[in-house]
C-alpha cells in the first residue's frame, strides 16, 4: 500500500507541476512540431533550431515526438488539428506515410512542411530537403580521388562499402544512388579501381549496423573505403575497424578512406583528426530557416495548402576545404561551441 | 446515582441510555469521557466507511471508468480545449486500432499468459496484405524481393485491380493473423514452453520475415475500398451554424466510422465469448489455476491454443485498421512502443497480469483512459520525453492496483 502511495504521490506532483508549467502567456500563432526520436546529431540540431527560432519569435510550439510510429504521428497531427494550430512541421518517418499526413493537414485546411525527410509525392505540403544525391556525389568525387591515389600507388583494387539507410526514407535512397553514380562512372573510366561495393543495412539504427558490418567486414577483410549514408554511424564503424587496426588516420598504410553525409559535429572533428576523408554537409540552419520562413509566410498570407520544394544544394567539406569552408559546416560550428563536451 | 462508585462508570452509563433511562451525570470527568468516546467512535466509524468506499471503488468494476470521468472532467477545467466536440471525436477514433488489438492480449492475459508477439503479427498482416491488394508495385523499389516477379510484379499485387482484391486480402490477413496465433499457442501446449519466450521469438521472426519480403520498404497504393476501412465515416456531424457554402473539413466531425463499427463489433464478439460461452469459462478456469483445470478434465491445451488464435485474428483487424489509415503496407507496423500501450490498456482496465481476471468493458476503459491520458499529457506541454515516463509511471500504478485488488479480493474470499 505505502508503494502504491508513492507512486501515486509522484505521478500526481508530475501532474501538478506540469499544469503549473502550462500556465503562460498563449500567443497569436500556434505552432505544431511533431517529430521522431532525436536519436542523431542532426536531428538534435534541427529540433533545437526550430523550436528556439520559433519560440523566440513568441510562437507556441506543441512538441510532439512520435517515437518513429507513423501511426502515433498521424494521431498526434489529427490532435494538432483539433486544437485548431495554426501550421504544422513535421519530420516524418518515411516518405510513404509523409504523404497520408500532409493529406490529412491539407484536407483540414492547415498549412504543413516537412523538414528534411520528404514525401514520395512532393507536389503537396512544405518540403524542405537536401540536394542528398548531388551532396554525396561531391564527397564520394573526393573518397574516389584518393583511392585513386592510393591504386596508383600500390596497384591494389579498393573494396568500396555502403552503409545505405532505411530504403523507405527518400534520404537514404538519394544517397544511395549518388554513391553509385560515382563509383559506377570511376569504374568505367578506371577498370580495375573499384571491386563490387558491398552494401550494409543499417535501418538507421545504430545496433543493426554494428551487427552487419561486423559480419560484412569479417567476411571481406579488404575493405579499405567506406561510406556511410549518416554520419551517426562514424563511432559504430570505428568500435568495427578498431580491433582490426584500421581506424588509422591518412597517411597510414592501414588508412580506410572514409566519408559520409550530414555534416556533424563528429564528422568535423575526425576530418580534423584525419580518420575521415570527406562527409557531404546538409546545410540544417538553412533548412530549418527555409521550413519556418516558407510556413509562416503561408500563415500570414492565409494560404491553407501551401505546396512548395525548397531545396538545400549541400556541398562537401573534406580534408582538402575544412580549413577554407569549416564555418559553413553546421556541424563544426556546434564543435568549436564545444557540443561533443556537453 | 453516585458515579465515583462505579467501577466502569462508562459502560454503565452507556447500557442505561441504551435502555432508555435518564441518566444525569455527576461529574465532569464522566461527561468529557463520554464526548471523547462518541469521538473515536464516531471517527471509527467514518474512518471505517472511508476504507470500505476505497475498497469497493477498488473492487468496482467500473473504477477504471470513474478514474477516467474525474480526469476527463478536473483535466478539461485547465485545458479546455479537450473537451471541444473536435478532440473528442478525434480522440474516438485513436482508440478504436488500440482497442481491437488490446482484446486480444486481454484474452491471453485472462490466461494466465501475455502475446509479445502482436506488434509483429500486425506487421506481417499488413505486408501480406498489402501484397495481395496493392495497384502498382515500383521494380526499384521492390526487384530485390524474394517476391518479385511471382507474387509481386510492376503491375501489382497478386490480385491488383481485380474487385476481389480487397475482400481477399482482408480475409488474407485475418488467416494469416489466427495462424500466427495458432503457431504460438501450439507451441506454448504441445512443447510446454513459456508463452513470453514462445511468443518472442515469434515476433524476432515475423518481424524479420515482413521486412525481408518488402526489403524493409512500405507498400503503397492500395485500393481505395481499403483506406476507406480506415478512415471512412458513417455517421459525421457539424455543430454550429452554417456561415459559408462550403463547412471547412476540419470542422466536420466523424463519430460512427468503419473503425468504430469494426472495433466496437469485436468488443462485442469477444464480451459475448468471455461471459456466454463454456470457452469463456474456461479461460478464467485456467487463468486461475491450470493444474487443478487440467486435473478438472479442461481441455486446457485447446482452449490456450484458441485463444493465441483469437489474439492473432484481434492483431490482424487491428493491422487493417492502422494499415488502411495510413494507407501503406508497413513491415515495421506495430513496432515502437506499442506493444506497451496494448498491455497497458489491458492492465489498466483490470485485467490481472496473474491469469484469470479480466473484462472487455474493463479493456474499453482502460484504451479510454489510456488515450485520454495522452491527450492530457500532451495538453499540458509536456515535453516529449518525459510523456513517455509518466505513461511508463501510469502503467505501473495500475499494475499495484491489480496486486491490491487481487489481495482484497483474496482476503474478502478467506472472510
Amino acid at each position: 500500500m505505502r508503494r502504491f502511495a508513492i507512486i501515486s504521490l509522484v505521478l500526481i506532483t508530475a501532474l501538478a507541476l506540469g499544469l503549473v508549467s502550462t500556465v503562460r502567456a498563449q500567443s497569436d500563432i500556434t505552432i505544431c512540431f511533431g517529430f521522431q526520436d532525436l536519436e542523431t546529431e542532426f536531428w538534435v540540431a534541427g529540433h533545437k533550431a526550430i523550436t528556439e527560432t520559433l519560440r523566440g519569435q513568441g510562437i507556441e510550439v506543441l512538441e510532439y515526438n512520435a517515437n518513429e510510429d507513423p501511426n502515433r504521428q498521424l494521431e498526434q497531427v489529427r490532435e494538432c488539428i483539433a486544437q485548431g494550430v495554426d501550421g504544422i512541421i513535421i519530420i516524418p518517418q518515411d516518405g510513404d506515410s509523409a504523404v497520408t499526413i500532409i493529406n490529412e493537414a491539407q484536407a483540414s485546411d492547415v498549412p504543413i512542411a516537412v523538414f528534411n525527410r520528404p514525401p514520395n509525392d512532393r507536389s503537396r505540403g512544405i518540403t524542405v530537403v537536401a540536394d542528398n544525391v548531388s551532396a554525396t556525389e561531391q564527397a564520394v568525387e573526393f573518397m574516389a580521388q584518393q583511392a585513386l591515389v592510393k591504386w596508383a600507388v600500390t596497384g591494389n583494387t579498393v573494396q568500396p562499402l555502403i552503409l545505405v539507410g532505411a530504403l523507405q526514407d527518400t534520404n537514404a535512397i538519394g544517397r544511395r544512388e549518388g554513391f553509385f553514380n560515382v563509383i559506377t562512372r570511376y569504374s568505367e573510366k578506371y577498370p580495375g579501381l573499384f571491386a563490387e561495393p558491398i552494401e550494409v543495412a543499417t535501418e538507421w539504427d545504430a545496433a543493426t549496423a554494428l551487427a552487419n558490418l561486423e559480419a560484412a567486414i569479417t567476411a571481406n577483410p579488404n575493405v579499405d573505403f567506406i561510406f556511410t549514408s549518416s554520419d551517426f554511424l562514424f563511432p559504430t564503424i570505428r568500435s568495427v575497424l578498431e580491433p582490426r587496426g584500421k581506424w588509422v588516420p591518412r597517411g597510414d598504410a592501414n588508412h580506410v578512406i572514409m566519408g559520409g553525409l550530414d555534416g556533424d559535429a563528429t564528422a568535423c572533428q575526425l576530418i580534423d583528426q584525419g580518420f575521415v576523408d570527406a562527409t557531404g554537409v546538409q546545410d540544417l540552419f538553412l533548412e530549418a530557416e527555409l521550413t519556418m520562413d516558407r510556413l509562416l509566410e503561408a500563415i500570414a498570407n492565409g494560404e491553407t495548402q501551401p505546396n512548395e520544394v525548397l531545396l538545400d544544394p549541400g556541398f562537401a567539406l573534406s580534408a582538402a576545404n575544412i580549413q577554407f569552408d569549416r564555418s559553413d559546416m553546421w556541424g563544426c560550428v556546434l564543435l568549436d561551441e564545444g557540443f561533443l563536451d556537453q | 446515582m453516585d458515579q465515583g462508585n462505579l467501577t466502569h462508570p462508562w459502560s454503565t452509563t452507556q447500557r442505561l441510555t441504551i435502555e432508555g433511562c435518564t441518566v444525569s451525570t455527576v461529574n465532569d470527568r464522566l461527561s468529557q469521557l463520554q464526548s471523547l468516546t462518541r469521538r473515536k467512535k464516531s471517527h471509527s466509524a467514518s474512518s471505517s466507511t472511508a476504507t470500505q468506499m476505497i475498497r469497493k471503488l477498488l473492487l468496482s468494476d467500473y473504477f477504471v471508468l470513474y478514474l477516467t470521468l474525474i480526469l476527463f472532467m478536473s483535466a478539461a477545467v485547465f485545458f479546455p480545449t479537450l473537451g471541444t466536440p473536435g478532440n473528442i471525436a478525434n480522440q474516438l477514433q485513436n482508440m478504436w486500432p488500440l482497442l481491437a488489438v488490446a482484446i486480444g492480449q486481454t484474452f491471453v492475459l485472462i490466461l494466465g499468459g501475455i502475446d509479445l508477439s502482436l506488434g509483429a503479427t500486425m506487421g506481417f498482416t499488413s505486408v501480406v496484405g498489402a501484397i495481395v491488394m496493392a495497384q502498382n508495385l515500383d521494380p526499384a523499389f521492390f526487384d530485390k524481393s524474394p517476391l518479385w516477379g511471382t507474387l509481386m510484379r510492376p503491375e501489382g499485387g497478386l490480385l491488383a485491380g481485380s474487385a476481389l482484391a480487397v475482400p481477399v486480402g482482408v480475409l488474407v490477413m485475418l488467416i494469416v493473423g489466427t495462424s500466427i496465433g495458432f503457431l504460438n499457442g501450439y507451441a506454448i501446449t504441445r512443447f510446454k514452453m513459456a508463452p513470453f519466450m514462445v511468443t518472442l521469438v515469434t515476433s524476432t521472426f515475423f518481424a524479420g520475415f515482413a521486412l525481408w519480403l518488402t526489403q524493409s520498404r512500405n507498400i503503397s497504393g492500395l485500393p481505395e475500398a481499403f483506406i476507406e476501412l480506415g478512415k471512412g465515416d458513417i455517421v459525421s456531424v457539424y455543430l454550429g451554424p452554417k456561415l459559408t457554402p462550403d463547412i471547412a473539413r476540419r470542422d466536420i466531425l466523424q463519430f460512427i466510422t468503419y473503425p468504430f463499427v469494426i472495433a466496437v463489433g469485436l468488443a462485442i464478439l469477444a464480451q459475448f465469448l468471455l461471459s456466454k460461452t463454456v470457452f469463456g469459462r474456461q479461460m478464467f478456469s485456467i487463468g486461475t489455476n491450470r493444474v487443478t483445470s487440467d486435473i478438472s478434465g479442461l481441455p486446457s491445451q485447446s482452449v490456450i491454443i484458441r485463444v493465441y488464435m483469437f489474439s492473432g485474428f484481434c492483431a490482424a483487424v487491428a493491422s487493417i485498421l492502422y494499415s488502411a489509415r495510413l494507407a501503406i503496407g508497413q513491415p515495421s507496423l506495430g513496432g515502437g512502443n506499442l506493444l506497451l500501450d496494448i498491455i497497458g490498456a489491458a492492465v489498466i482496465g483490470g485485467t490481472s497480469l496473474f491469469g484469470g481476471k479480466g473484462s472487455v468493458r474493463g479493456t474499453f476503459f482502460g484504451v479510454a483512459f489510456f488515450v485520454l491520458l495522452l491527450n492530457i499529457l500532451n495538453a499540458m506541454r509536456l515535453d516529449p520525453f518525459v510523456i513517455d515516463a509518466v505513461k511508463g509511471g501510469f502503467i505501473l500504478l495500475a499494475a499495484l492496483v491489480d496486486v491490491t485488488r487481487t489481495r482484497l479480493m483474496n482476503r474478502e474470499q478467506r472472510a
